[in-house]
């Protein structure tokens, strides 16, 4: 089986060659003193770095090039030869994407001989393409029919298959995600490229030559990887597609809309295709700082779950059964209930979906009518033992979220991950420290369990010893920590819902402190947490408190759960006559628990604010309308303010991010992300506190999510999914595929 | 009549659809409300409409009133015109119940103005 | 009068009827171009199908239509063959029945059939509508445009007194348009609903139109209401999902080269 080499020692070997991998890899290491090159497109003088193909200076000209194999991301391949273009004193056309510019080229991208060429080229591509566009689902969005329409010709001259037919090729089952119809592809190679380079699973290649070439897996088993369903977008031609999108709708006839993921706290820049108020797909949305282009395999999929177990209706417990009502009656009944308490004993939790605006109206209602606590589900060490209210950690903003933001990662040449496994936890973040590894060498070292991250890393172990070592400077790596000029360490959510989570907050702070001590980069932000859920940066930032330890000590009698179905508590927690009102959008964990239900909207039915783990305000846009009397959150809210008698003065959801960028100024500005200061002082204010338990606990640290299963079900929304349910399925079979590779730990 | 030759001379300038000064108009206008005030019974029962007469003569009345405003002859010719149409479509039975209804909008509701009864309406 | 036209008539008589001759002679001719065409370009050349001019057609059409302006200077204020010899002609509202008249019955013109009448709005204009009337001469195998004009309120001369057939084209223009037609035999709605209101082809008639329709179950009829669109149809994309190569597509065509905007920067 052919394969492409792995990216790394290619670059490694074009770094011998000299400059061409510059801009084929896109490395950040500058260039010494670009002397400029002169190129005419078309007649037109342009200059460009030195190394730039042509098929790039066409760009800069404003020529885009048809092309079919080359792509920005991925290493050049030259293979679909659409990008020929006529160069001035060369007998034959250039493939213009694997050619550099020469000093006083002459490139001609329109002229006869140019247009032959891709005739020609688009004729053979052709001979063996199915032209079956009407039951294709590329079909309005297909690169060959484009470009066949731009530039082919009406006619084929290669009437042999008129008798033989068409070449056929057997139809591969890589996976629940992606469709294969083989017969349709052009052999371009993204996909491959794709696998290796950016995701890092090496499970497509080619095989045979010529005729009999084929794209696959070689032996049939799964496509194992948490961003699979890129190749989709990749792909040029119809060869892959998207299974659940399959036969659904078509892209002429679907509205787009722009929006934010929430399936993790990256925030990935999405589009949510619509037709007749129903989520038909999910695509990415270009954004270089957040996602590049990808998406991962949850955020793309796992929108089915929001046509499943919704709740639609509010619901009222009676005799210990859910029974529908309508918004009044529960409203009513929420209002008894908290004209009956003691104001101080309502209590919120706002969960992993929550949007800002719907926190922000929760916060102000409780605390208008008294309430003080309001916390998240996942934890975070902010206090002393015993002392809730005391002094929260959380005031600085350095402390919880990803300082050096997630382009910053290109930047580093050392990465010390701990208790995390980012290809799970944020597989673009991962593709990120990937991308990184491949193209500035980076060095990653893993503290955790020894997960499989798709590239090679040095293991330190799972213990809290290590990471004392660390700290104290006993630790083999402690060396290269120091002569790092800008290193990064990440530290994982999960290890800090734990008990003793302060001591390892604390010793993670304190390396960090001494890692920067010695770096010789003052502005370079080396302590890094690296989020889960969507919800937690917004929160934190809005006052919330983390984690319902708050809860559970106070022990409310009317409790608010805005989405918190990460079932991080019981009933048995509560006051023994608990109120628990839920607001969200799935049946899930909160709903069965709760006592009165308001159906909301989840986030393709909103306009609503999330802040990603770099602390980045994001506006996610309403793409279908919530189903049945389902309402949006903060309107929810808001109108149930009206009836407890403590009326929010936000009748628009201008009003309400006005209130938001009260809390906040970083809700004035959504896309950006601001540097965070102050990390020294809040590293000396925790290193007084004292930790909640005196020794840390025995237990390994290590990340809750190890293997590529327990990626695709962890919330409501991807809970409800047969898609995701369909991956965790397929990747238990092919735990048992003997060709498969086995997954590490 | 040679001061209503006059006046038609000076109305030349802008060519006139029916009426050549304002009380051609207003008779024209007079006449097409009392041919409809007339209709109203018949058209009620042909129809079987749920609404009494005093109720549909108001309406009427509501309706030549809304434009009250229009001074330009033409303006009001035309206006005349399309009720003259509308008359002949009810009194020649081409309309149905629907169309007749629809001088009524009795299930149209008011829109709610306040946060509460909007959210319970669902509309944004 | 009737003897004024006549020696109007006479002397060009005989060049149109000439005319018509080279008529058949050059669409013949204009056949055997297009076959000629047919067979080179099955080569290598690209070029849009796009009708050509014929040089005698236009030559008939230009010196019949300088001579309907000469028989009624009163009415006609400009006449213009279009690029793909195409007769139109431009009136004053006032001449619509004896423009038409003369059209149909001179022994050289013979437009017996109305092919349309049509509309067309020009806000802009201060007189915003245009009544375009197509009339076809199968004698001659000749057609002819007239165009004219009015706004909201002025009337239009009827021509159903010159074409019987001309009654449902105007009552769809009054319906569309708003465009009353004075002595017109039967003027009332054709294609808009009774109670309908407003004039759809007005450019200031929104798309979405200003009612919903709708069966209501509790009144068992069906409801005229204010228009309130689901969320689906408040938004409109407009950029097209075609079209991913538009420089090169410009270049296709022998319109322009792509590279000159650029080259003047």
């Amino acid at each position: 089986m052919l394969r492409l080499w792995p990216l790394r020692q290619v670059a490694k070997v074009q770094n011998v060659l000299g400059g061409l991998t510059q801009i084929a890899t896109k490395s950040s290491q500058p260039v010494p003193a670009p002397e400029l090159v002169e190129v005419f497109i078309d007649d037109k003088q342009i200059f460009v770095e030195p190394g730039t193909t042509v098929l790039q200076a066409c760009a800069v000209a404003g020529v885009e090039i048809p092309r079919f194999c080359y792509h920005d991301r991925l290493s050049i391949a030259g293979n679909c030869r659409m990008c020929l273009v006529e160069v001035e004193r060369s007998a034959k056309p250039v493939a213009s994407c694997a050619m550099p510019v020469i000093k006083g080229m002459k490139v001609k991208t329109d002229s006869p001989m140019t247009r032959k060429a891709r005739e020609g080229v688009m004729e053979f591509l052709l001979v063996n393409h199915p032209l079956d566009c009407p039951i294709c689902d590329q079909g309005g969005e297909c690169d060959l029919q484009d470009q066949s329409m731009a530039f082919g010709s009406d006619r084929s001259r290669f009437t042999d298959n008129a008798f033989t037919g068409k070449r056929a090729v057997e139809d591969k089952n890589i996976g629940p995600l992606i469709k294969t119809i083989m017969t349709r592809c052009i052999h371009c190679t993204r996909c491959i490229r794709f696998a290796s380079e950016i995701a890092g699973v090496d499970d497509l290649g080619t095989s045979g030559r010529g005729t009999e070439m084929q794209v696959g897996t070689y032996v049939e088993k799964m496509f194992k990887s948490e961003l699979s369903g890129n190749v989709i977008d990749l792909c040029p031609v119809g060869a892959l597609t998207s299974k659940p999108y399959a036969f659904t709708a078509r892209p002429w006839e679907i509205r787009k809309i722009e929006s934010i993921d929430v399936m993790d706290a990256v925030g990935s820049n999405i589009v949510v295709s619509m037709r007749t108020n129903e989520v038909m797909r999910i695509l990415p949305r270009l954004n270089e700082e957040i996602n590049e282009e990808w998406i991962s395999d949850k955020t793309r999929f796992a929108y089915d779950g929001l046509k499943r177990q919704r709740l639609t209706t509010p619901f009222i417990r009676v005799n210990d059964e859910l029974v529908p009502t309508d918004w009044e009656t529960a409203f009513v009944k929420i209002a008894e209930k908290v004209k009956s308490t003691e104001h101080a004993s309502i209590a919120g939790v706002a969960g992993k979906f929550a949007d800002a605006e719907a926190m922000v109206c929760l916060k102000d209602m409780i605390n208008r009518l008294g309430g003080e606590i309001l916390c998240t589900e996942e934890s975070f060490p902010m206090t002393t033992s015993g002392q809730v209210f005391g002094l929260i950690l959380i005031d600085f903003r350095s402390n919880y979220i990803l300082n050096s933001k997630i382009a910053g990662i290109e930047q580093s040449d050392l990465i010390l991950l701990i208790g995390t496994n980012p290809r799970l936890e944020a597989p673009l973040v991962n593709a990120r420290i990937r991308k990184t590894w491949v193209h500035n060498e980076v060095c990653v070292a893993l503290l955790g369990a020894p997960v499989d991250l798709s590239y090679d890393y040095q293991y330190l172990g799972d213990s809290y010893t290590v990471l004392k070592d660390l700290t104290t400077g006993k630790h083999p790596l402690c060396q290269a920590l120091s002569k790092a000029k800008k290193p990064l360490i990440i530290l994982g959510t999960d290890c800090l819902q734990r008990d003793d989570s302060h001591i390892i907050l604390n010793a993670v702070r304190e390396l960090s402190e001494n890692v920067k001590k010695t770096c010789s980069n003052k502005d370079w932000k080396i302590f890094n947490v690296l989020q889960q859920s969507a919800s937690q940066v917004g929160a934190l930032d809005l006052g919330y408190q983390p984690g319902v330890q708050a809860v559970k000590t106070v022990k409310p009698q009317v409790l608010f759960m805005l989405g918190a179905d990460a079932a991080s508590f019981k009933r048995q927690d509560l006051c023994y006559n608990a109120t628990i009102i839920y607001i969200g959008h799935h049946g899930d964990y909160g709903a069965q628990m709760a006592d009165i239900v308001l159906p909301a909207a989840a986030y393709t039915e909103k306009d609503a604010i999330y802040v990603n783990t770099e602390g980045r305000v994001q506006i996610g846009r309403q793409a279908v309308s919530p189903p049945g009397v389902a309402r949006h959150d903060w309107k929810i809210i808001r109108a149930l303010s009206e009836i407890l008698g403590v009326t929010l003065p936000y009748d628009k959801i201008g009003d309400v991010r006005s209130r938001l960028a009260e809390i906040s100024p970083s809700f004035n500005y959504p896309g950006q992300v601001s540097d965070s200061g102050f990390e020294t002082q809040a590293y000396k204010l925790q290193s007084e506190l004292k930790p909640k338990v005196a020794e840390p606990c025995p237990n390994p640290i290590v990340p809750n999510k190890l293997k590529l299963r327990d990626f695709f079900m962890t919330d409501p929304i991807s809970r409800a999914s047969l898609t995701m349910a369909k991956c965790i399925q397929a990747c238990d079979e092919s735990e048992k595929n003997p060709y498969s590779k086995r997954e590490a730990v | 009549m040679a001061t209503n030759r006059l006046v038609q001379q000076g109305v030349k300038q802008v060519k006139p659809l029916l009426s050549v000064d304002r009380t051609e108009a207003r008779r024209r206008v007079l006449n097409l409300y009392k041919a409809w005030y007339r209709q109203i019974p018949y058209a009620l029962k042909a129809f079987n409409i749920p609404v009494s007469v005093k109720r549909a003569q108001d309406k009427l009345r509501e309706l030549f009133l809304k434009n009250k405003h229009v001074t330009d002859i033409r303006a009001i010719d035309m206006l005349v015109i399309k009720g003259q149409m509308d008359l002949v479509e009810t009194a020649n039975i081409w309309k149905q119940r629907t169309h007749i209804m629809m001088f009524f909008k009795d299930t149209v509701n008011p829109k709610p103005t306040d946060f509460l009864s909007k959210f319970y309406e669902g509309q944004d | 009068m009737a003897s004024r036209i006549c020696r109007l008539i006479r002397p060009v008589t005989t060049t149109f009827a000439r005319k018509n001759g080279l008529n058949t002679l050059s669409g013949l001719q204009q056949n055997q171009n297009f076959l000629k065409r047919q067979s080179s370009t099955t080569g290598t050349t690209k070029q849009p199908t796009v009708a050509t001019r014929n040089p005698l057609i236009r030559k008939s059409l230009t010196d019949f239509g300088a001579y309907v302006a000469e028989c009624l200077p009163k009415y006609v204020q400009k006449v213009h063959v279009l690029f793909h010899d195409e007769l139109e002609i431009m009136i004053h509202p006032d001449g619509i029945v004896p423009v038409l008249f003369f059209l149909k019955e001179h022994t050289n013109a013979q437009f017996m059939n109305i092919v349309d009448i049509a509309g067309v709005d020009k806000p802009t204009l201060e007189n915003r509508f245009e009544i375009v009337y197509m009339l076809q001469s199968l004698q001659f195998n000749s057609r002819i445009r007239i165009k004219t004009y009015t706004d909201e309120l002025t009337p239009i001369e009827s021509a159903c007194s010159v074409f019987p057939g001309a009654n449902w084209y105007e009552r769809e223009i009054w319906d569309m348009f708003g465009v009353f037609f004075a002595n017109h035999p039967d003027l009332r709605r054709i294609l808009t609903d009774y109670g309908f209101e407003g004039h759809p082809f007005r450019k200031d008639f929104p798309l979405s139109g200003y009612v919903e329709v709708r069966y209501d179950d509790e009144v068992k009829r069906v409801v005229v209401e204010p228009l309130e669109l689901t969320q689906e149809f408040r938004k409109f994309e407009a950029n097209t999902p075609w079209e991913t190569f538009p420089a090169h597509r410009l270049s296709e065509g022998n319109e322009k080269p792509t590279a000159k905007p650029e080259e003047k920067k």
